[in-house]
């Protein structure tokens, strides 16, 4: 799917807030790394999927009408094969309709499982008079309550991001610390930049959070991302 | 030099300006703009009340009674009407195809009543359905110091100027421009722009950049109408020359203050920060922060790196004036061995120190000779890129009250240093218990170009801020 039939669809049905599949597909297809998401809406479709990406997956309840999936026993970690798939869809499906009877569930999302990383948020916000902004920073409480992010406006150069990166004073958490090897710079620089490049072509997106972004030695995943349209 | 073609040039080059509405007993407007008269240009007044006609027409304007009465096109005027009157002065500028005109007017939207929004709208949407070049309102309008077109009677006429200033405050200008000739540094232009209606502060600041006789421009702003058109040319403007940004209403307190000021919505102040990196611009905090990067670009050389020299007179102010520095993110490594060979060779270590920071006023003993030697040596180290020299008024001041042409041989030996020098050099001298006379011989300073800062903090602040832009 293309980001154009996505925001036609997202309209279509007066939404502006992609789903988790969808935003992750059109990232992908833009050339951000972001872990493999499909929907699945029968337990056949997830263990075909599963079978299809590669094990170890996660399963997380896809309905516009639940936001917070593990609250429900709608997120399943870890499955390693087809029988754990099947009943993790089983399951998931019987608790989202336990705790929200009335709310519409259009299936499972079946998404690679990213191994740990360091946690990283890349994100994108509109702000009135300057338009979309970009914002890095560790994740957890680096973002949450110490505010340690970095901002620069969209479009990034190369030597923007590596400062935006360089800038947060959490930095040295990027560089290995208590045994940690140290985070792939560049990797994390090349995402940020495409992430400008994607919202520059498509000036439709308001709001945009990869988090976590996972940071590897080699390498960095989205595992999780959100996408805001503007209306119609 | 002019900007050919600019939307603003005439405005900014006027060879008429007309003064409309100035009142007595001080008739500030005409006072003010004497200076234009005296260098030649044509300064006219528009007054229809006859109480004030005498008092302007002696100080030798011609009044006229209707702005189409004046005799020759119309590059600037000064509009200090009451505000239910200021459509109409708009509608006769218009009519007489002026250039550009600065409204001292107010009682606009920065009021926040119905009435004063109702007139901002209006004059926004006949200023920009005539493009005129609408300075303000609410704003102290130009200052040309060459022209002698002044927004203060107390600015410098001077022709001289290199600093391009744009104020959203009055005040602001008014004193930027006035401290900065107290430190013997000039304007070239100054717009004090307030509400910024149709003229914002990007429109000023791409003239600023393409002017060639503006070699740094600073700027106080609160906020800025346009962001995406501030970005790109504040990032113009900084690829060709070094821009200083005061901003106003950092913090949520002041961000409060700005929306009655000028009625300025403010960008959180990170995406700002993040902006300011992003396009290259000198960031500052204050009054003082402003000047002191400003001089240092203007008087001293651009550092290569962070690595500085720091000569002090005493042992104590050693330690405070590196501290200073080393706090600001400036580094104080140690000199090449070839260096501390030289300096072995004649330094006094008791009470003494020449590791860097150098601890020299018992090694000097007042002789220009020996700190020329000093300043030989440190300016061939290649592990140094800059220097900073502290001098003590509290020591001093007896001995260069006595014999004044010691402070003369010393400032020309520091004079000779920095033209031979390719690397940036500043003097810190803290006016002790000394402040009148340590004023009275700062004009020594100026006429040799040397950079004077008053305090360790405010020179390391300054330096670091030249260090980041000159390797940004």
């Amino acid at each position: 799917m293309t980001f154009e039939s996505v925001l036609a669809q997202a309209r279509a049905e007066k939404r502006t807030l992609l789903s988790e599949v969808e935003a992750k597909e059109v990232l992908r297809e833009a050339g951000v790394p972001a872990t493999a998401t499909t929907l699945a809406t029968t337990r056949e479709q997830a263990q075909g999927q599963a079978e299809a990406m590669g094990y170890p997956v996660v399963l997380k309840v896809v309905s516009p009408g639940i936001a917070h999936k593990s609250d429900v026993g709608g997120v399943k970690l870890n499955l390693l094969n087809r029988d754990a798939v099947g009943a993790a869809f089983d399951e998931i499906m019987a608790n989202a309709r336990r705790a929200e009877p009335n709310a519409s569930i259009l299936g499972v999302s079946v998404q690679q499982m990213a191994k740990q990383g360091t946690e990283v948020i890349i994100g994108m916000t509109t702000d009135p008079q300057f338009g979309p902004v970009m914002m890095f920073g560790l994740g957890g409480i680096m973002v949450e309550v110490l505010k340690d992010v970095s901002f620069r406006l969209v479009p990034l150069s190369d030597r923007d991001a590596g400062q935006m990166i360089d800038e947060i004073k959490g930095r040295p958490v990027l560089s290995g610390v208590r045994g940690q090897p140290p985070a792939d710079i560049d990797a994390l620089k090349k995402a940020i930049l495409q992430v400008s490049q994607f919202v520059e072509n498509h000036p439709e997106v308001r709001e945009l959070d990869l988090n976590p972004v996972f940071a590897y030695p080699d390498g960095a995943i989205a595992v999780d991302a959100r996408i805001v349209v503007s209306e119609a | 030099m002019a900007v050919p073609g600019h939307r603003l040039d005439r405005m900014f080059n006027p060879k008429t300006v007309v003064v409309i509405g100035d009142k007595g007993p001080m008739y500030m407007w005409c006072q003010g703009n004497l200076p234009f008269k005296a260098n030649g240009g044509n300064l006219y007044s528009v007054q229809i009340d006859e109480k004030e006609i005498p008092g302007i027409e002696a100080l030798g304007i011609t009044n006229y009674r209707s702005l189409a009465d004046i005799p020759e096109p119309i590059d600037y005027a000064v509009v200090a009407v009451p505000r239910h009157v200021s459509p109409y002065v708009l509608k006769d500028l218009v009519a007489v195809s002026a250039a550009g005109a600065g409204f001292f007017t107010s009682g606009f939207a920065e009021t926040g009543e119905d009435l004063g929004i109702k007139l901002q709208e209006q004059l926004t949407s006949m200023a920009r359905e005539a493009s005129f070049n609408l300075v303000g309102p609410n704003c102290m309008g130009l200052y040309l110091p060459k022209a002698g077109v002044r927004f203060s009677g107390d600015v410098p006429v001077a022709t001289d100027g290199k600093i391009g200033f744009l104020s959203q405050s009055g005040t602001h200008g008014i004193m930027f421009s006035l401290v900065a000739g107290a430190h013997g540094l000039h304007l070239s232009r100054c717009a004090s722009f307030g509400n910024a209606i149709v003229l914002d502060v990007s429109d000023y600041l791409e003239y600023l950049a393409l002017d060639d006789e503006t070699e740094v421009i600073g700027m106080y702003v609160e906020g800025v109408k346009n962001g995406r058109k501030f970005f790109d040319t504040l990032r113009m403007a900084s690829q060709r020359k070094p821009v200083v940004v005061w901003k106003g209403g950092q913090t949520e307190a002041g961000a409060r203050a700005t929306m009655s000021h000028t009625g300025s919505l403010a960008a959180p102040q990170a995406v700002w920060d993040g902006m300011m990196r992003q396009c290259g611009a000198i960031t500052t905090n204050s009054l003082d922060e402003t000047i002191d990067v400003v001089q240092l670009l203007l008087r001293s050389k651009l550092p290569k790196g962070p690595n500085m020299a720091l000569l002090a007179m005493t042992g104590g102010q050693s330690v405070s004036i590196t501290d200073a520095f080393a706090k600001a993110g400036l580094r104080v490594p140690r000199l090449s061995e070839q260096s501390y060979r030289e300096l072995g060779e004649f330094f006094n270590i008791v009470g003494g120190s020449y590791q860097n920071p150098l601890d020299m006023a018992g090694t000097i003993q007042g002789s220009p000779e020996m700190l020329d030697r000093i300043l030989r040596i440190l300016d061939a180290d290649p592990n140094i890129d800059g220097m900073a020299m502290e001098l003590s008024a509290m020591f001093g001041t007896r001995q260069w009250k006595a014999r004044p042409d010691s402070l003369d041989k010393m400032l020309d030996t520091l004079r000779d240093h920095m033209e031979r020098s390719p690397r940036p050099f500043q003097v810190v001298m803290h006016p002790a218990h000394e402040e009148t006379y340590v004023a009275s011989i700062k004009q020594k300073f100026w006429e040799r170009g040397i950079p004077l800062l008053p305090s360790f903090d405010r020179a390391a602040a300054a330096s670091a801020r030249a260090v980041s832009w000159a390797t940004r």
